[in-house]
């Protein structure tokens, strides 16, 4: 599998969507949102810069672990999983691999809108913190890693990159990676206090304030980690 | 212990039989080449015998193994018919990926010389023709330095100097003691590459043995002429001639010694002309040989 996991390392970090899609996009939303527009809801009490930060560091990541899914249904789509078949690697080697250069290729959208943040908008946080965020919004995107993988083994080509791009979005405006959930109405904001992208998000707004994660939101994340990873087991078993 | 075995195999598709019990044994370095018309079930069988089918009942093994603990182990090099490649790497970087699959591969250099895209190494997979491609695909089949070769339709998409090389490849294998089992469509390949050909149509085994006893199993050739006024009883009496068909003034004689049929065409008709002389097409030859189940 090592010689398969580097090529799939080499692919994530040449690809341009990931590139500008999960790097260039959240740094450029940020810097917008921080240095250009004056968004920061009205009666906002915290650090606008710091919380955008998060924010949209959360947003990038969440898209590099939920577009594994797009690559595997591509790959399913024009016959390179049937090419794969017929080698020593086996399929679970191959979900494995793409799990792994999504996990590292996920690295650089949190980096770079936490280096925008501190460079760019004067963003000042204890060296603690700093380090603590980059794990806290990586394993926060976990579940979207196993829904993304899910989506791969249930949708084909094309299909699945229009379907993941929709449920991207609104999972991440649900989740209060573009608003704050301050901001919704009561109703929504129960929703989202129970959606991923939220618990996600909350880890590093906690972390800010230098606040451990919530229980609540380690609970909800494991939740949702279980119920997608299980479905993307059912849709890869019946997709072999 | 035989390279590649199939036993009682047989498969169905809802109502269709796709394979209805094949027995096939192919021996330590043999050249077999399983021919039959599309939907013959040769396909079925080949992803039967690699495992990523399971036989409706009947066993398939290589060297004894279950076949997918054979592909896993990198024991087998398969040309799949319809496989798809990464399109965002570069040709040798996939070589290279593919052959560090396996535990004993060749070196990366050495499977894109064989396959004949050694230049194209640099290049993007996205960026090469279809028969480029095709190379590619047969570069991944060698990368891993199999002992049994599984080639499905091989050289579908490749030009002369392509399947040239490929057989020419295949051929140095094969001399090493290797196995190779390919399908294809081409007679003439079956002719000059295998040392045994079997014959698939609907699903049975009709036709098994070396290439010249199949051959005359198969049968001969065609002589298409131009003739006025042509009387079907006496183009059947000419030597050879197994099989007459006239629409107007075309003619088609299907025959098993086209010289003896040839020279008492001319000789017995002086108006022949346009006189053509074609070689059994797989197809057609199918239909005589197994009454149309083809």
């Amino acid at each position: 599998m090592g010689a398969y996991l580097r090529l799939e390392l080499v692919r994530g970090f040449r690809s341009p969507v990931n590139l500008v899609m999960l790097t260039g996009f959240p740094v450029v939303l940020y810097l917008l949102w921080t240095n250009v527009l004056d968004v920061a809801p009205r009666g906002w009490q915290g650090d606008a810069a710091a919380y955008a930060m998060v924010s949209m560091a959360t947003y990038g990541a969440m898209g590099g672990a939920l577009f594994v899914g797009g690559a595997i249904a591509l790959e399913r789509g024009n016959g390179w999983l049937r090419q794969l078949a017929v080698t020593p690697l086996p399929a679970h080697g191959y979900v494995t691999a793409k799990l792994v250069s999504a996990a590292a290729g996920v690295l650089p959208s949190i980096v770079a809108v936490l280096a925008a943040g501190a460079l760019l908008s004067g963003v000042r946080l204890p060296a603690g913190t700093w380090a603590a965020l980059v794990p806290l919004i990586w394993v926060g995107v976990l579940p979207f890693a196993a829904l993304g993988v899910a989506f791969g083994y249930t949708l084909k080509g094309q299909a699945a990159t229009v379907a993941m791009i929709a449920v991207y979005f609104a999972l991440s405006v649900l989740g209060g990676l573009w608003l704050p959930v301050e901001t919704m109405p009561d109703a929504m904001r129960t929703l989202a206090e129970y959606s991923p992208a939220y618990q996600a998000g909350s880890m590093g707004w906690r972390a800010l304030a230098g606040q451990p994660p919530e229980g609540v939101s380690l609970a909800v994340l494991a939740g949702w980690t279980l119920l997608f990873a299980a479905l993307g087991l059912w849709r890869y078993r019946r997709a072999l | 212990m035989n390279a590649w075995e199939f036993k009682g195999v047989t498969k169905r598709y809802g109502p269709v039989t796709a394979l209805g019990g094949v027995d096939l044994d192919v021996g330590e370095g043999e050249t077999v080449a399983l021919l039959g018309p599309n939907g013959a079930g040769k396909s079925t069988l080949l992803s039967i015998g690699l495992g990523l089918v399971a036989p409706g009942s009947g066993t398939a093994t290589v060297r004894g193994r279950p076949p997918l603990e054979a592909l896993r182990a990198g024991g087998v090099g398969v040309l799949p018919q319809d496989s798809g490649l990464l399109e965002d790497v570069r040709v040798g970087e996939l070589v290279t990926a593919v052959a560090g699959m396996y535990p004993r591969p060749l070196p990366p250099e050495r499977a894109m010389r064989a396959a004949g895209v050694e230049e194209l190494a640099g290049r993007r997979v996205g960026a090469l023709s279809g028969g480029q491609r095709q190379r590619v695909r047969f570069a991944l089949c060698l990368a891993g330095d199999p002992t049994l070769l599984v080639l499905d339709e091989p050289t579908v998409g490749l030009d002369v100097e392509g399947r040239r090389a490929l057989w020419q490849e295949v051929r140095a294998r094969t001399a090493a003691g290797r196995t190779a089992v390919f399908a294809t469509h081409y007679l003439t390949e079956a002719e000059e590459y295998a040392d045994r050909v079997v014959l698939l149509a609907a699903g049975e085994v009709v036709a098994d043995g070396p290439v010249a006893t199949v051959k005359a199993l198969v049968g001969g050739a065609e002589v298409r002429c131009t003739l006025d006024g042509a009387d079907p009883s006496g183009l059947e009496a000419l030597p050879g001639v197994r099989q007459v068909s006239v629409e107007g003034r075309a003619v088609t004689l299907r025959t098993n010694d086209s010289d003896a049929t040839l020279r008492a065409l001319f000789a017995a008709y002086e108006g022949v002309r346009d006189v053509r002389l074609e070689g059994t097409d797989l197809e057609s030859a199918f239909v005589t040989l197994t009454g149309g189940r083809g």
